[in-house]
């Protein structure tokens, strides 16, 4: 292990041994077909044949108001699950990472079961218990209440919570996951200093906590935005499929899914596929920007 | 951070007591929340393992109720699964294969993940800079997207139906190299000049100094890969030809038909998949516990 | 470090090993054994192997021309086992020996249909849902085998109008048939003997109107209680507008050549039909949208419908999910809008479509022909599949339709094929052609839910359907 004669070894060459593999797979398995992407997004994709139509996929965008709604509803259910997702998730690791918890091992494990479940059985489960007849969980608690039994998946408002219920079921213990692992990076003795300087609990937690977890919660809300905008499972759960009444659970990638695989207009999907990748990159950047990412680099 | 808090200096006795009782409350407050919140978690899990015990058309009379008739309940479903008979020998199979792969999957990304990251981070050099932004860029183009035109390249270059098809395009996670750089940010880097002039090589500190103080965030990144690896089914499915390649997603969706559902076979094996899943889980959630601590770097 | 790193890592995949490992019966000694370190992977492999060896399902002589055959439905697959065990037998110079694989819905047609367009790796025989049938049927004879030859034997029995509905744009026959999907009526006779009717009172309806007629009746016996209706209309399935199109012989996809219409006079007739039933309380909407959902099956058990036109593959919905009703349904004819109108339509239904890739596209026609359509094949899937055939000759033929042995004819109150043989020139066809998808998601999506759960007026929810499938053409 200590040939140091060697180029390879060297200071200079590691770094670049080091991003090898990344460098090799991004080229084939993302920057190749990336390509291809926006290649047949100006393609009319047909069983045998495809030809150049130039920008008339991007055209009839423009002009589909399915599209015009699957780009509202994911924007809406990033905005809403980004405002869910990481605020509560940072107050639990807090409060699971201070000494006021008892059994926090178990209560670690449990928060974290719901991702570990696969969609298929999760899907049937919580399409059974939003269910618009009277077994439903939801309905068997509204009916204790005294209330009829409602069309909790046909009407907008009451689907969304069901999806932002779904959300967090599944996402809230990763999350608190990821801020756990942040705050075991945190030097404690910032805190004993804190301390002896007078600060109470809400300042050290204001002061201290939050922005030593930045990197995190920037990690967090980096990947929150990117799953909220790119949400397809979550919808095709709950609606048994990629059709919900009104298309109120339509998404973003669900249409790309629809044409492209359920009506196989291949060109039409990458299109949808290339605003989406859009869409995605603008808002995240903006928000790495604002959150300083590249200062570092800008130098 | 209680802990900092009764460390302070000593005030009165009576003080100490009142402080004693106002801790204990705020941890029974604490506590019983977390106990509710997980709770609410593990409910529609519950309600499903439930389900498990009944016979499948059960779940289609009463839905997930929980009010239950005892002389339905039986362990048929899961002795069903353990008997031998040719929908068992199949679950089995896919749960191998899963295994298989998630177990592959898992060591081959965090490997790479880790030292990408760690190249990108550990030096200062401007090729690190170009691939952390490659990274977040990569990151924000939901797979979706790629997926059609990285099938046919996977024809083309015969990876189809292969183990390999399946995991390289997914061997450089970005949000796992993100997340190792964003932990890895916070550590001090003067430990690799410490190792350097202890004539150790670039890759003996990679390997031996600088690991082991990322373990955190190996036990969190292992628990995520797993989980992605283990419920991960868009792309496995378009992959893999053969069904003795399938694993269990997708063969529990194969239980799923426009013809009718075999709920018996899909509950209880739904519910069985999870369990190797948590092996993994609480086997890694201990080394989040224990933490960072043991390697706490001061310098 | 990293060596402790790795021997966690292996000492969690063996944890996990080990539970499958004891529990699976199927598993073999190998297993048991601890393995350490790196083998742990290899050994894992090696199980795999050996377990996926016994897995797989090859069945036939394995002497015979080789075969991929791809399902969506586990059980037709066994079907087809069944079928080509027979095959063999008759022809001991064409054996087949047959690789069967059973997909995920969506995602088997989504293969296909790439194998089909990257001109391999496609199988050479393959279930294809109805829904899928225009994807699939885009290549014509450049994809697939033409059926034409191989089912000339059996193709004066078999009803044209089932045939029809899987021919492609060139006149060509390229799919199979498992059943001819007739829309009937079932009605929970139980039920309606508590309120006072009878069969008679069934049999006795000719049209809507009375069919109608009779559901306030029966309401008004029970006294008209809430949560209680006479039917539920869909807004999750197009079966009911299916059923008025065929009534009048119309079809909104225009067929293969003309423009889409779906403010055809059938239709507007039927959701008006529907609406009215619904402002009357004699119907409500379908829960979950469809009768063929879990809460679907609930509300049909809790008796809170007693009526409801379907396709007659639902009776294995019965058998399988709702057992307990055994003995109550009784299956008639759906009622018509004018006296002598056509009363059936065929819904749904996976044709079998045989790939030009295949090794041998004439033997594999042969033997899909054989299975699908012989008297032998039909025999089987009515036995084991429950569906309506399509080859007619059996439909009266009194070993087969009144096997009192079957489980369908137990579980009804009629011989279901006595039903279908009574309408057997009265079924309609509704083309699926390539815009059909579209038409379809719209209806359920939007239309249907704006007629019924919103009130809109049948006119403008149809008025703008047509738009946004104009839009699309």
């Amino acid at each position: 292990m200590k040939k140091k004669g060697s180029f390879l070894y060297s200071q200079k060459a590691a770094p670049f041994v080091f991003v090898l593999p990344f460098v090799i797979t991004f080229i084939i398995f993302w920057v190749y077909p990336l390509i291809s992407a926006f290649v047949m997004s100006t393609q009319n994709i047909g069983a045998v044949s495809r030809e150049f139509i130039g920008f008339k996929n991007y055209a009839k965008l423009l002009k589909d108001n399915v599209f015009h709604q699957a780009v509202a509803n994911s924007f809406e259910y990033m905005v809403l699950t980004c405002a869910l997702l990481i605020p509560f998730p940072m107050l639990y690791a807090v409060l699971l990472d201070g000494k006021l918890v008892k059994g926090k091992g178990i209560w670690k494990a449990l928060m974290y079961v719901p991702a570990l479940t696969s969609v298929v059985i999760s899907g049937t489960l919580f399409r059974l218990m939003f269910t618009e007849y009277r077994t439903g969980q939801m309905n068997v608690l509204l009916a204790l209440i005294g209330l009829p039994a409602f069309k909790w998946l046909k009407v907008k408002w009451t689907s969304e919570i069901a999806l932002l219920v779904l959300c967090c079921w599944r996402w809230t213990g990763v999350n608190t996951l990821y801020f756990m692992s942040g705050l075991k990076s945190i030097d404690k003795g910032l805190y004993e200093a804190g301390s002896i300087d007078g600060a109470n609990k809400w300042q050290m937690f204001r002061y201290i906590t939050i922005p030593l977890l930045k990197p995190t919660t920037i990690y967090v809300l980096t990947i929150s935005i990117y799953a909220g905008l790119s949400m397809f499972l979550e919808s095709f759960m709950l609606w048994a499929g990629n059709d919900s009444p009104k298309n109120i659970g339509l998404t973003i990638v669900g249409y790309l899914y629809k044409r492209g695989i359920q009506k196989n207009d291949m060109g039409y999907a990458c299109a949808v596929g290339v605003v989406l990748l859009v869409l995605a990159m603008i808002i995240n950047f903006t928000q790495l920007i604002i959150n300083g990412q590249f200062k570092k680099e800008e130098k | 951070m209680a802990e900092v808090t009764a460390m302070a200096p000593s005030r009165e006795v009576e003080e100490k007591n009142v402080n004693k009782t106002v801790k204990n409350v705020a941890t029974v407050v604490c506590t019983g929340f977390f106990l509710f919140l997980s709770l609410i978690l593990v409910y529609p899990l519950f309600c499903g393992l439930i389900a498990s015990f009944r016979p499948g058309r059960e779940l289609i009379r009463r839905g997930l109720a929980l009010n239950l008739d005892p002389s339905e309940i039986s362990l048929n479903n899961y002795l069903y699964l353990f008997s031998n008979n040719a929908d068992s020998k199949k679950y089995w199979m896919w749960f191998k294969n899963s295994m298989v792969l998630t177990l592959v999957t898992v060591f081959l990304t965090l490997i790479v993940c880790y030292f990408v990251s760690y190249g990108v981070t550990m030096y200062k050099t401007k090729l690190g800079s170009v691939i952390y932004i490659l990274v977040i860029a990569t990151m924000m183009v939901p797979f979706e997207i790629l997926m059609m035109p990285l099938y046919q390249e996977m024809i083309d270059i015969k990876l189809v139906d292969t183990m390999g098809g399946v995991i390289l395009p997914g061997l450089c996670a970005a949000s796992t190299i993100f997340f190792f750089h964003q932990y890895m940010i916070s550590l001090p880097k003067d430990l690799l000049d410490a190792g350097r002039i202890d004539g150790a090589n670039e890759y003996y500190i990679a390997v031996r100094i600088m690991m082991p103080i990322c373990k955190p965030a190996f036990s969190a990144m292992a628990i995520l890969c797993a989980m992605g690896s283990w419920n991960n089914m868009l792309w496995p499915l378009m992959v893999f030809r053969s069904a003795s390649k399938f694993t269990l997603t997708i063969g529990l969706n194969t239980l799923l038909t426009p013809y009718g559902n075999n709920y018996d076979v899909l509950i209880a094996g739904s519910m069985l998949a999870i369990v190797p899943i948590m092996a993994v889980f609480l086997v890694f959630q201990r080394y989040i516990i224990d933490g960072i601590t043991t390697g706490a770097v001061k310098g | 470090m990293k060596r402790k790193f790795l021997s966690t890592l292996m000492a969690g995949a063996l944890a996990a090993s080990m539970l499958t490992g004891c529990a699976s019966a199927a598993a073999t000694d190998s297993e048991a054994a601890p393995a350490t370190d790196d083998a742990g992977v290899e050994a894992e492999a090696g199980t795999e192997a050996e377990a996926s060896a016994e897995a797989v399902t090859t069945e036939g002589d394995p002497n015979g021309t080789h075969m991929e055959m791809w399902s969506f439905v586990e059980a037709h697959n066994t079907f087809y086992a069944k079928m080509l065990q027979k095959w063999n037998e008759e022809n001991p110079d064409r054996t087949i020996e047959i690789t069967f694989t059973t997909y995920p819905y969506a995602d088997m047609h989504q293969k296909l249909l790439m194998s089909l367009q990257g001109g391999e790796g496609a199988p050479d025989l393959c279930d294809v849902e109805m829904g899928q049938v225009p994807n699939i049927y885009e290549g014509l004879d450049t994809w697939l085998q033409p059926l034409d030859d191989a089912m000339a034997p059996y193709a004066a029995d078999m009803l044209t109008s089932r045939l029809d509905a899987y021919k492609g744009s060139d006149g060509k026959q390229y799919g199979a048939p498992f059943h001819v999907g007739a829309t009937v009526m079932y009605y929970n006779l139980a039920a309606m003997e508590e309120a006072g009717l009878s069969q008679a009172d069934i049999d006795a309806v000719e049209t809507w109107d009375d069919w109608k007629a009779l559901g306030k009746k029966y309401l008004d016996a029970i006294g008209n209680p809430d949560g209680k209706y006479w039917t539920s209309v869909d807004t999750g399935g197009c079966d009911w507008q299916w059923i008025a199109m065929a009534e009048y012989g119309e079809d909104w996809t225009g067929g293969f050549d003309n423009k889409a219409n779906v403010e055809l006079p059938s239709v507007k007739k039927m959701c008006q039909f529907e609406q009215d039933m619904l402002n009357e309380g004699i119907a409500e909407v379908s829960p979950d949208g469809h009768t063929d959902l879990e809460a679907g099956y609930q509300n049909i058990l809790d008796h809170n419908i007693v009526a409801f036109p379907k396709a007659m593959w639902y009776m294995s919905r019965f058998t399988n999910y709702m057992p307990e009703e055994a003995g109550n349904w009784y299956i008639a004819k759906c009622p018509v809008f004018e006296k002598g109108q056509n009363c059936s339509v065929g819904i749904g239904g996976t044709g079998t479509v045989v790939t030009k890739q295949s090794s041998d596209p004439e033997l594999a026609a042969d033997f899909l022909c054989f299975a699908k359509m012989s008297p032998e094949g039909e025999n089987v899937i009515w036995q084991d599949l429950g569906f309506d055939v399509c080859n007619t000759s059996l439909w009266t033929d009194d070993a087969f339709a009144h096997d009192d042995s079957n489980q369908y004819n137990k579980f009804f109150r009629n011989y279901p094929y006595d039903v279908l043989a009574s309408i057997k020139d009265q079924i309609g066809t509704v083309m699926t052609v390539s815009i059909s998808p579209t038409i379809n998601e719209y209806m359920c999506n939007t239309t249907l839910n704006e007629m019924f759960e919103d009130g809109m007026s049948v006119d403008d929810a149809l008025a703008e359907a047509q738009g946004a499938i104009e839009l699309e053409e």
